[in-house]
């Protein structure tokens, strides 16, 4: 069977690489150390397949076809389509259509119904966590985007139970491979909004405790009455419950925290401390 | 904006189809140059069509989804400084406007 060998969450502020230099020296060094620490745990972790859970910002889906749940099956996925991101090199970006059918397979079998697609855009939200942390060469990539843009968004508790089966669906995997995810988004933002550029500190602090200590009720039960005050963005904390949830709620690591105004998100990044070589 | 039986927002499809086809480069360049060309092949309600040449975020701030409407004054070429001082004077949306978990 497969093992999850490393589970991890990153911000993916687009200013990063629209407006890096409008944060200063100082902090832009004490983010690049914590997306260097970042990328340290996942090349560690040698994964051979990095599943990355963000969702998408008007690529690939508009309201025509807006599934709550896409998995990326493809061989490849095409690189971002934003003009000021087509100077990464991820013009295309390898993928794992065996592990990723089978995702979809054993959630079909489990009662979920997520959306596939054969050949996903991969937005910022995917390619800034990977460009900062320059992982070279990349893994192959299992996207799965989950709606957290448009209302009607997937429940709190669906993305818990989305975790749970990403697991299963690695320990059910009839091959030798080492799994690791990687959640993108969050925490406290607000875009388009009335308080566009407010950060949500409070909010980001009591939710990385609620992650280090609560047991899941008690973490939906703050989410459920949080989440929506702490900006739309922070909707994209769906992705790192899926992560919280495959990783059984155990470890949560607070690896950096980087309130910058100029960017307008509370960047947040973490890893699950599993316990395996 | 319309809120449905289910307390979710209905968006204007239109002019988000409109915001939406305009993050391509070659659509925003068309749209600035000749932006009375563009909207007429959208089926805009005079209204609608009427806020979105009167650049009007409060407007328009309750007929489309957020990130599109940023996307949309970013392709026209304002300034976030601009944006802000006008998007900060949208209300805020009413809790059942709001994703729940």
């Amino acid at each position: 069977m497969a093992s999850l060998v490393g589970v991890f969450a990153s911000s993916h502020a687009p200013l990063m690489a629209r407006d890096w230099e409008a944060v200063d020296a100082a902090r832009r060094d004490a983010i690049s150390k914590t997306f260097s620490e970042l990328a340290r745990r996942i090349v560690e972790a040698k994964p051979d397949v990095l599943i990355v859970v963000s969702p998408d910002h008007w690529v690939n889906f508009f309201l025509d076809n807006l599934p709550s749940i896409c998995i990326g099956v493809g061989e490849t996925h095409k690189g971002p389509p934003e003009p000021w991101l087509q100077h990464l090199p991820y013009a295309s970006i390898s993928g794992h259509p065996d592990f990723a059918l089978h995702l979809a397979r054993t959630a079909l079998d489990e009662g979920f119904d997520p959306s596939l697609s054969h050949h996903l855009e991969l937005d910022h939200g995917f390619v800034i966590p990977l460009w900062k942390m320059g992982i070279d060469p990349l893994p192959p990539l299992v996207p799965i985007i989950v709606n957290a843009i448009e209302p009607p968004l997937p429940s709190l508790r669906r993305c818990l139970a989305w975790g749970d089966l990403i697991r299963a669906a690695i320990e059910r995997y009839p091959g030798n491979l080492r799994v690791a995810i990687l959640a993108t988004g969050g925490v406290s933002h607000s875009i388009g909004e009335h308080d566009m550029g407010r950060i949500d500190e409070a909010f980001d602090h009591d939710c990385f405790e609620q992650f280090r200590s609560a047991d899941r009720e008690g973490l939906l039960e703050f989410l459920d009455r949080r989440l929506d005050a702490a900006g739309n963005g922070a909707a994209e904390m769906r992705n790192w419950l899926m992560a919280h949830s495959a990783a059984q709620g155990k470890g949560f690591e607070l690896l950096g925290y980087h309130p910058y105004p100029e960017w307008y998100v509370g960047c947040g990044f973490a890893a699950w401390n599993l316990g395996v070589r | 904006m319309t809120e449905t039986a289910c307390d979710y927002i209905m968006r204007d499809y239109w002019l988000s189809k409109l915001f939406f086809d305009l993050q391509a480069p070659a659509a925003a360049d068309e749209y600035r140059a000749d932006r009375d060309t563009v909207l007429d092949r959208y089926p805009l309600k005079p209204e609608v069509r009427l806020a979105v040449v009167g650049e009007d975020v409060v407007a328009l701030a309750r007929l489309v989804n957020p990130y599109l409407l940023r996307f949309y004054f970013v392709a026209i070429g304002k300034s976030e400084a601009w944006f802000l001082e006008r998007i900060r004077n949208t209300r805020p949306a009413a809790p059942n406007e709001l994703a729940r978990g």
